[in-house]
């Protein structure tokens, strides 16, 4: 099954998985995707790497500028993806249930919550990591914002400084960094436990008032 | 004793950044589930859904036979553990409830969330629904989880610090002309780091384990696991450079960590196990659900004539778990009559542990309400009041502080809030609707000096590398140890490195209760004298020695240099003395720990608190609008991280003045907020600009750097000042935390 | 989570059909809630329709007032210039829920899907009847501090409910006569958002008014004359990222100082979004000034009722809508 062949299915429905599915009418007009053959071998009881085979769905993302082919299954987070897929362990799990922001990541320029977001619906995105922020990658020259929290000490621990950093770049670019108050609004969706708050402020302050594209 | 003046005792330390900066920022940085090891299984625990009772009848066969589960290990199967429930085992100690508890070994539930199962499967999405497969029958029994319903089941907790305490006559305070009796309630909290708490385990031999664990102690884990498994230490290797918060959680192996290697072994895999936010608030401990009465009497002078400080906490019925909750009353203020009672109350619960600023952060909560309260009632500003009872030595233990600065720490945290604003009498201050409050409260935390090993490093090109097993949970301790090698040595920030985190680095105790900077940082500092001795003698006697016939204290360490004091042409960068004595690195490795002063002299670190506060009395909101912290915490070795320590602790007195509170439902004994969106952790919009101030005196007795502790006195005392600030605005007493909007409603509106 | 089947879809019809046919099967929009609720296995649907890529994100001028499209993300529709200018209050709502990565995800149609808050409802060994009917309310006689003080009568005691509607947006939203359309197998169909989310009666499974299938599409909202006297109030117990302990969605239009017309609802206190249409009523022509906000606050709590630990909504919620009835009045 490759990205090709779902392409064609684009024009009323673009994806479908699962065994149960299989089974399931050929109305949606999916069907085309499912070749006979794995049909029968659901109803015979799968072998485990076929059955795994067939629960995974195409997914083509574009994550820090590298184009990625995957093929995932459909339940698969875009935080799981990228921890424990992809090895992108800059984006952490504190919650995973959108309550603490650590997971913060850019889908289309816009930040998101990474756990509460299906990998699946982020095909054909473009996906920023806090590995992808510095344009030069992880060993160049860091982005300003990077180099505003070293230089204000904007964590402790540093366990949700990648998803504070990744919303304070988004802050900025929203529009919504005029102020300290406006900017402690803008952030409250990261929590911080460590309670680096206040240079974080100073930081982001930092950033914007030093008109640096960010 | 140790000569403080070794130090450049005169100068500041210089503001560094974070060594670990750059990792942090760009994701670099490794926590332990981040480490990628080929193979890797994952582990997901089922946990209890009732508080106590037994397991009737679990069904696995599911679990078992869903996509890519590879086990589910339950109290039938996990393989047996051969260290655990031995005499050296975790339950030496009978303790008050009376009950033993280690994971999966029996039917048992002794609290709801308790682990029951572990499932593991070849990815995190697959255990996770395998893990809710398993289905559980239990044999409830009544439970009990309600403090104050139990309260009279306290005991007297073993151990000479939880003793009842006296000193005069306790009941004088009942006669004084002014007598305050009030109680106080701290709830549930929970420490909450952001990274959740769990294990990364890998068997490498039969006898050999590599584990990346979220421990403040790597060493402390490696004891547990070669102790549970009976294997010898150097196998067991345990990493955690990094670690996403702790806050007190991570000071002990949890059982979980403990099953987890053993169904590593069993199945010949790296098994990971990362818990659930709401296994966060269940199976690694939590700050006790306290209450406290406080009894005071103080003549009409303002002097304190007696004082009564009674507490009650929860621990679990298979553990005891105790902290300092009255040990700041027994010696922060002078008062002739003093008592002190400590009871713990078995429940049917997960069993606590130190939460950041511990049982002093709970005391210091209900002391310096009662002191504010006190002043009121004396028509005293509440600095007065403190300043008319200092304990310009220990009333406890008859003998000097080491240092306190205190008095000097009032004045600076006063000045700086704009303290003079303030009215004595509560309501008078008003901004339209919001009314305006000022409060203060104090705080203290022992300091002290463990033991500690380190090993420095010094090679040619004039770098160095610093070697200790410590954890850094965050306060920056990298930077700390970088720092002070760079004022003993002279060696450029940049120039050093510190490698820590590992078990087989030198030994260092694990990170708590505001040692570690005294501990690994005086163990740093005598290694690199030592090193700097070296160093000295070698430069002086190598030929063409631009020292010649020089003493060792005519050279000075500046800028990776060695110079003459008198003559600063005269200088050799320090790797070129190793080059020209033909030694590729320069190494010294020492032990080191405290000396008899802190038998001679009572060792604390102070802090002082002020909170300006603004209540809406329509809505019943409080907004911290200013805040300001002085801490006496001896020399300041780290300014940038220690400032950061600092607003931290602010910002942790806000979460449990204003918002922080985990519930439980009695009846089923579970909690019902067990979630970062019910649980309020302050979020930014919670905090406003902090000021922190620093005495930076160095304590001439502690350590050589004359640094004291600084990470427990940042929270210690500010929930109080919070307190203090809203009586203040608003002429109402709120004694039970959180005072959340509808308690001041209640009150208020 | 249990594995679904995932398909995604690129029109309404294919959308509507593919949910029609399946017992369990949902829309998946934001996925802020839903996949949230998966995560606790609270729902497990065996099926999730993708719409995300149905084209129903524009926000445009229409000729009776503005329509939402059922997908546009709450940020955009938050900071949209028409609705910034002529719906403040729905702006206001909007930013006063989540935080700025939900409302980067959520959607129009999703918010007002959202599930409760509830504790109960999230804790599978606890008792709900909104996640288990019949099993009992588990915040009865429980910790109700969140809890309901409106419309919790129910004719039968097991299925009782005292939850809330978490929403922010669906305050303002409500309160500005919004209505929303919808698509099903059987066509397209107008309801008024009033009557869009339901109280728990005898059956609190059930959240709003939407048949099988049926997939919101837009929410229209009338021209109106409250832009300069507009206000959204929300208490809670953090300063930002919590829900309402009480909020209040207040709209006023003045002449001179008398009020021609407003519109009112309340948040945090009901299993709908509590429209206050008999104060509404109370307060046309009347001056607006504090006295006047006090007798209207009177009349907005008639019929609340406490559960012990939400007993302070009684005072909050009066006081609140007081304070948010004095500055809307203040605002231009």
């Amino acid at each position: 099954m490759t990205n090709q062949d779902n392409n064609e299915e684009q024009a009323e429905n673009s994806g479908s998985s699962r065994r149960g599915f299989l089974k399931q009418s050929a109305a949606l007009g999916a069907f085309a995707m499912t070749p006979p053959s794995a049909m029968k071998a659901v109803d015979t009881g799968l072998h485990e790497k076929i059955a795994t085979a067939f629960e995974q769905m195409p997914l083509q993302v574009e994550i820090n500028g590298t184009l990625q082919r995957l093929k995932i299954e459909p339940r698969v987070t875009l935080l799981d993806l990228l921890r424990e897929q992809l090895n992108l362990t800059g984006t952490k799990k504190g919650c995973d249930l959108g309550q603490c922001g650590a997971c913060t990541v850019h889908v289309d320029g816009q930040r998101v919550n990474a756990c509460l977001t299906l990998a699946m619906t982020t095909e054909g995105c473009k996906v920023t990591t806090i590995e992808g922020l510095a344009p030069a990658g992880p060993d160049g020259p860091l982005h300003p914002m990077q180099e505003a929290f070293i230089k204000h000490d904007g964590f402790q621990c540093g366990y949700c400084t990648p998803g504070q950093i990744m919303s304070a770049v988004a802050c900025i670019r929203e529009g919504h960094a005029d102020n300290p108050d406006e900017i402690r609004e803008y952030m409250s969706g990261n929590i911080c436990r460590c309670g680096a708050y206040s240079n974080i402020v100073d930081a982001i302050m930092d950033v914007k008032k030093g008109g640096q594209k960010v | 004793m140790p000569d403080p003046k070794l130090m450049k005792n005169d100068e500041k330390s210089p503001a560094i950044n974070r060594v670990d900066g750059r990792l942090k920022v760009t994701g670099g940085a490794k926590y332990f589930a981040e480490f990628e090891i080929p193979g890797t299984t994952y582990c997901v625990l089922v946990t209890s859904t009732i508080a106590r009772g037994s397991i009737a009848s679990m069904e696995t066969k599911k679990a078992e036979g869903a996509p890519g589960v590879l086990a589910v290990f339950t109290n039938l199967n996990l393989p047996k553990i051969p260290g655990l429930n031995t005499p050296e085992g975790n339950n030496a100690k009978k303790p008050s409830g009376g009950e033993t508890y280690q994971m999966l070994t029996d039917k048992k539930i002794l609290f709801a969330g308790q682990p029951i199962a572990m499932v593991i499967a070849d990815t995190l999405e697959r255990a996770q629904y395998a893990a809710t497969l398993v289905k559980t029958t239990y044999s409830k029994q009544p439970h009990q989880t309600d403090l104050e319903k139990h309260k009279a089941k306290g005991v007297m907790p073993q151990g000479e610090r939880n003793a009842d305490y006296k000193r005069g006559n306790p009941d004088t305070y009942k006669t004084a002309p002014v007598v305050l009796e009030a109680s106080y309630t701290l709830p549930i909290e929970v420490h909450n780091p952001m990274e959740l708490h769990g294990i990364l385990v890998n068997w490498t031999a039969d006898d050999q384990v590599m584990i990346y664990a979220k421990t403040q102690g790597v060493q402390m884990t490696q004891k547990a696991v070669a102790k549970a498994f009976k294997l010898d230490e150097k196998n067991v290797h345990v990493h955690t450079e990094f670690m996403g918060g702790g806050f007190g959680m991570g000071l002990k192996t949890w059982p979980q960590e403990i099953a987890v290697v053993a169904a590593a072994k069993k199945l010949r895999k790296p098994v990971k196990l990362v818990v659930s936010r709401d296994q966060m608030f269940t199976m690694v401990g939590h700050r006790p659900y306290t209450t406290q009465t406080i009894s005071m009497g103080a003549d009409k002078a303002g002097k304190l004539v007696g004082i009564v400080h009674e507490a009650t906490a929860e621990t679990a019925s298979y553990e005891d778990f105790t902290e300092s909750t009255v040990g700041m009353t027994k010696f922060i203020y002078d008062c002739p009559n003093v008592s002190t009672t400590y009871r713990i109350v078995p429940l049917d619960r997960g069993v606590p542990i130190w939460m950041r600023g511990p049982g002093e952060a709970t005391g210091a909560f209900a002391l310096e309400s009662a002191m504010d309260e006190m002043a009121a009632k004396l028509n005293l500003d509440p600095i007065e009041f403190r300043l008319r009872n200092y304990a310009e030595t220990d009333p406890e233990k008859n003998r000097p502080f080491s240092s306190k600065h205190l008095k000097e720490a009032y004045q600076l945290g006063a000045d700086k809030i704009g303290w003079s604003k303030r009215k004595n009498e509560p309501g008078a201050l008003r901004d339209g609707e919001w009314l305006i409050g000022y409060g203060m409260s104090s705080g203290t935390f022992n300091a002290s000096r463990g033991q500690a090993s380190a090993k420095v490093i010094l090679n040619q090109d004039g770098s160095l590398v610093i070697q200790s097993a410590v954890t850094d949970i965050g306060p920056g301790t990298g930077t700390a140890m970088v720092s002070i090698a760079h004022d003993v040595l002279g060696i450029p920030v940049g120039r050093i490195k510190f490698e820590m985190g590992d078990t087989t680095l030198p030994k260092a105790p694990t990170q708590g209760g505001s040692t570690i900077t005294s501990t690994v940082g005086s163990a740093v500092y005598d290694t690199c004298t030592a090193l700097k001795t070296s160093l000295a003698a070698l430069a002086i006697a190598q030929g063409n020695s631009p020292f010649m016939g020089s003493k060792a204290e005519d050279l000075v360490f500046e800028d990776g240099m060695i110079q003459l004091k008198g003559d600063r042409k005269k200088k050799l960068p320090v790797g070129d003395v190793l080059k020209a004595n033909n030694l590729p690195t320069l190494d010294r490795a020492l032990d080191s720990k405290g000396g008899p002063e802190q038998e001679t002299y009572s060792m604390y670190s102070f802090s002082v608190h002020f909170a300006e506060v603004r209540v809406n009395p329509v809505t019943g909101v409080v907004r911290v609008s200013n805040a300001v912290s002085v801490a006496d915490s001896g020399r300041i070795v780290s300014p940038k991280t220690a400032a950061s320590q600092m607003i931290g602790g602010v910002t942790g007195g806000i979460g449990m003045a204003l918002t922080e509170e985990a519930v439980l439902d009695h009846r089923f004994g579970r909690l019902v907020n067990n979630n970062l969106a019910d649980y309020h952790v302050p979020v930014s919009a919670d905090v406003p600009h902090i000021d922190t101030i620093f005495i930076d005196k160095p304590d001439p007795y502690i350590n050589p750097m004359g640094a004291k502790g600084m990470g427990e006195i940042a929270l210690i005392g500010f929930a109080a000042a919070v307190a203090n600030a809203v009586y203040n605005a608003t002429g109402q007493r709120i004694r039970d935390l959180p005072i959340t909007p509808d308690k001041v409603i209640k009150r208020v509106a | 989570m249990n594995q679904f089947q995932y398909v995604r879809v690129t029109t309404p019809k294919a959308a509507v059909a593919a949910v029609t046919k399946e017992n369990n099967s949902l829309f998946l929009a934001g996925g802020t809630n839903l996949i949230d609720l998966m995560k606790r296995n609270v729902m497990s649907p065996e099926k999730l329709v993708d719409i995300n890529k149905l084209p129903l994100n524009t926000i445009e001028k229409t000729a009776t007032g503005l329509r939402i499209g059922a997908l546009a993300k709450n940020t955009a529709v938050a900071e949209h210039e028409l609705v910034r200018k002529s719906f403040p209050l729905l702006s206001m709502a909007l930013n006063a829920g989540a935080s700025p990565q939900l409302r980067n995800m959520a959607t129009v149609g999703g918010n007002m899907m959202q599930r409760t808050r509830c504790g109960y409802f999230y804790d599978t060994a606890m008792p709900c009847n909104k996640r288990e009917p019949g099993s009992g309310c588990g915040a009865i006689g429980g910790y109700n501090r969140m809890h309901a003080i409106f419309g919790t009568e129910s004719s039968d005691r097991s299925s009782k409910c005292i939850a809330v509607h978490p929403s922010d947006m669906c305050i303002a939203l409500v309160a500005l006569d919004a209505t929303v359309l919808v698509s099903g197998s059987k066509g397209e169909r107008r309801i008024p958002f009033i009557d869009f989310h339901r109280l728990p009666g005898d059956a609190p499974e059930k959240d709003n008014t939407l048949q099988k299938g049926e997939l919101i599409m837009a929410v229209d909202l009338p021209n109106n004359p409250f832009a300069d006297h507009s206000h959204y109030l929300k208490v809670r117990d953090r300063a930002s990222y919590a829900f309402a302990l009480v909020s209040v969605g207040a709209a006023l239009n003045l002449k001179g100082n008398t009020i021609q017309e407003a519109r009112l609802a309340m948040g945090g206190v009901s299993h709908k979004p509590w429209r206050l249409t008999e104060v509404e009523q109370f307060l046309r022509g009347k001056p607006a000034t504090e006295a006047t906000f006090r007798q209207a606050a009177d009349v907005a709590m008639k019929g609340a009722k406490g559960y012990g630990e939400n007993d302070f909504k009684l005072t909050m919620a009066p006081n609140t809508l007081i304070d948010a009835l004095k500055t809307a009045a203040k605002n231009a």
